[in-house]
């Protein structure tokens, strides 16, 4: 196949051809979704969530990737035989059709990410699928690791993920792309825990250069399920991405961790909802940036705690490591409460340069400057790290970060 | 070369502030000094300008280290602890996120293998680890730990984070008994510790001192020269050394106070001692 007959230009027409072979099912609703893009107005920049990057560059060009890479998908034939599924969004139409039709593209998301959601969900052509039914538990971290191809191409992957009532799992979910490239990545995600379900979700961005990754995750909480969600930023030009985490269900709790480590000009923006639905929950945030060169993180992060949502628990925190006088970065809380029924509801947000009387007392104990900053940088990092569980996704993330900060991991102890 | 540290009229000033204002004292190897003296006469300065301190600036005068210039542009503060200076902290630092055992690791390994830097390092890829290895050093450690009475726990704390007074003055000493420095400079290491941390934190300092170390003890107190000899006694005074002499002259100090050095010295009662002396940690 000519490379060209891989690529469409994103519009009704590419959204037809996609879904040309597909179920009747799966084509109305691309054309569905495909109205919601052609309704829901692009963003201005005037928005609250889209102050901070302008779409203005952001590649178009390129026409809409068909024939996109496929992870690797392991799964233990045993949870296979208890009814687990995990394999590529595309191949699970056919295999799972019901399955996946009772639970794609069912919802929406925060307005800001509205025209991504509504292009991904309408234009998939890659992405994952992670169903684990009621009770069944997993103590593996299962893992889906895609290499974008080179080239100039918009990609809308669309990541659903449903686990069950009393089930339970760890999915890593780790892109990275050539450099040089200028690639419009539109990953979504739509992850679910169903009552008393435990889950961890893990993404790890190592994007080339030139891409920009325009992402949005909906996360939904049900009762007294438990989810971590971690974000691992560290490639891509462009990273923005909305969080829209629902505590639909009584007494859930998450915890939502981010680590972005970024340098030269990238610019990372992140836009997150908790929005405290159910009494009960406890939602905790603690999203760590580390900028070198002319770098700039910006998050805004909303905590809403709904007038019903009695006895919630919930903190935002988001820490910024200036690496450089020329990076910055902007954290911008808001608490939005509607009860006086609370337990706590806080933030913390900061932005500053390594203490120089740290890096001295490192120095002083042999370590160049450089090094010094490493370990700092690093030490920095651990309030995160540590909540990994998984030690295979710990070791994935680290080494990502590395490219990054350096092997400052070179003497753990 | 000589195996000493000479310091010859150094001034040093911080911001507009002149600290140490010709201050000449040579510490051996093998010799353990006592540098006594009151708040704000410059004795903490003196012990991070030694060490490299960015915010202090010499003036004038000189430092040597067995003969070559300890205070030239090239002895960064990882240099010169290369080189064989340690600096107790009066006041460590934490580091949030990093544990005691790495930390060790790494001090030890930048003072006892520092790396080459390999070729391809800027392009982020991790140099090979030459190092200590892990069950060498572990053994290392336990073993200095044990001889501190530390508990063994402490190993897996983040470095300084929610320790007391007398675990930062203990992990002090435990970094000197892993680096086995060429010259100690214990800056007030006897401050902040009750009399069983201090007789525990002295023990620890006389079993990490051997012939081949020199120190150079910076108090306020007498206490500590109960625990650890010191075969010479200097007085610091309005930035500068005004009297040596023997280990009889600390418990002059202790009994009759810094007035009568003043006095013979020639200094106006009280000077030198009125304000405290700006450390660089709280400006």
């Amino acid at each position: 196949m000519a490379p060209l007959a891989l690529m469409q230009p994103l519009d009704s027409n590419a959204v037809e051809g996609v879904s040309r072979d597909e179920p009747a099912w799966l084509a109305e609703l691309r054309t569905e979704w495909w109205s919601r893009v052609e309704a829901d107005p692009w963003p201005t920049g005037a928005e609250e969530e889209w102050r901070r990057t302008s779409l203005d560059n952001l590649p178009r060009d390129g026409g809409l990737l068909l024939d996109a890479p496929v992870a690797t998908y392991e799964l233990d034939p045993r949870l296979a035989e208890r009814g687990v599924i995990f394999s590529d969004l595309a191949s699970a139409i056919w295999e799972h059709g019901d399955l996946v039709r009772a639970h794609l593209g069912r919802h929406e998301t925060l307005s800001a990410q509205m025209p991504f959601w509504a292009r991904s969900l309408a234009a998939w052509t890659g992405g994952t699928f992670l169903y684990v039914p009621k009770g069944v538990t997993m103590d593996v971290p299962l893992t889906a690791r895609t290499t974008l191809p080179s080239g100039a191409y918009t990609y809308l992957p669309h990541t659903l993920v449903v686990v069950e009532e009393g089930a339970s799992a760890t999915l890593l979910e780790e892109v990275s792309s050539p450099d040089g490239q200028p690639v419009w990545f539109g990953g979504t995600a739509d992850v679910r825990a169903g009552y008393g379900a435990r889950l961890r979700y893990a993404n790890l961005q190592r994007l080339g250069d030139e891409v920009w990754r325009i992402g949005a995750q909906r996360v939904e909480v049900g009762q007294d399920a438990n989810v971590t969600t971690l974000n691992a930023e560290i490639g891509s030009a462009i990273s923005k991405v909305g969080m829209d985490v629902r505590m639909t269900g009584k007494g859930g709790s998450s915890r939502l961790l981010g680590l972005l480590a970024a340098g030269d000009a990238q610019s990372i923006d992140f836009n997150s909802v908790q929005d405290l639905i159910g009494s009960h929950t406890t939602s905790d945030l603690l999203y760590l940036s580390a900028l070198y060169g002319a770098s700039h993180a910006s998050f805004y992060g909303v905590t809403r705690v709904r007038p019903e949502a009695k006895q919630t628990s919930s903190y935002q925190e988001c820490r910024n490591l200036l690496l450089s006088p020329n990076a910055g970065a902007e954290p911008i809380p808001v608490l939005e409460i509607e009860t006086n029924d609370i337990l706590r509801c806080g933030h913390g947000a900061t932005a500053g340069a390594i203490d120089p009387v740290q890096r001295f007392y490192a120095q002083s104990r042999g370590m160049s400057a450089e090094s010094a900053e490493r370990m700092i940088v690093r030490g920095f990092f651990e309030r995160v790290v540590a909540q990994i569980d998984s030690e295979p996704i710990k070791a994935r993330v680290l080494d990502a970060l590395a490219a990054r900060i350096g092997s400052a991991d070179e003497a753990a102890a | 070369m000589i195996d000493e540290l000479e310091i010859r009229d150094l001034e040093v000033s911080i911001g507009q502030k002149k600290i140490l204002k010709g201050l000449s004292l040579t510490v051996r190897v093998g010799e353990v000094h006592a540098l006594m003296g009151p708040n704000g006469s410059g004795k903490t300065s003196l012990a991070y300008t030694l060490m490299g301190h960015p915010d202090y600036h010499v003036d004038a005068g000189s430092v040597t280290w067995r003969g070559e210039d300890l205070l030239s542009k090239k002895m960064t503060p990882d240099k010169r602890a290369q080189a064989g200076i340690f600096l107790a902290f009066q006041y460590p630092s934490a580091i949030p996120g990093v544990t005691v055992a790495s930390f060790l690791r790494n001090i030890y390994n930048a003072v006892h293998h520092p790396k080459q830097p390999a070729a391809d390092e800027s392009d982020g890829a991790m140099p090979k680890y030459t190092g200590i290895p892990l069950a060498k050093f572990r053994k290392l450690m336990e073993e200095k730990m044990a001889l501190l009475h530390m508990d063994p726990a402490v190993a897996a704390r983040y470095v300084n984070e929610g320790f007391s007074g007398g675990e930062k003055k203990r992990l002090e000493m435990l970094q000197m008994a892993i680096i086995n420095p060429t010259i100690a400079i214990l800056d007030e290491t006897d401050s902040g510790l009750d009399i069983d941390a201090l007789r525990t934190v002295a023990e620890g300092i006389n079993a990490t001192l051997s012939p081949e170390m020199g120190v150079l003890m910076i108090t306020h107190y007498q206490r500590m020269l109960n625990y650890v000899k010191p075969q010479f006694v200097h007085v610091l005074l309005d930035g500068r050394v005004v009297m040596s002499g023997g280990e009889e002259l600390s418990h002059k100090l202790e009994a009759n106070g810094y007035d009568w050095v003043r006095e013979q010295v020639g200094l106006p009662s009280g000077v030198g001692d009125e304000v405290a002396e700006p450390v660089a940690e709280h400006v």
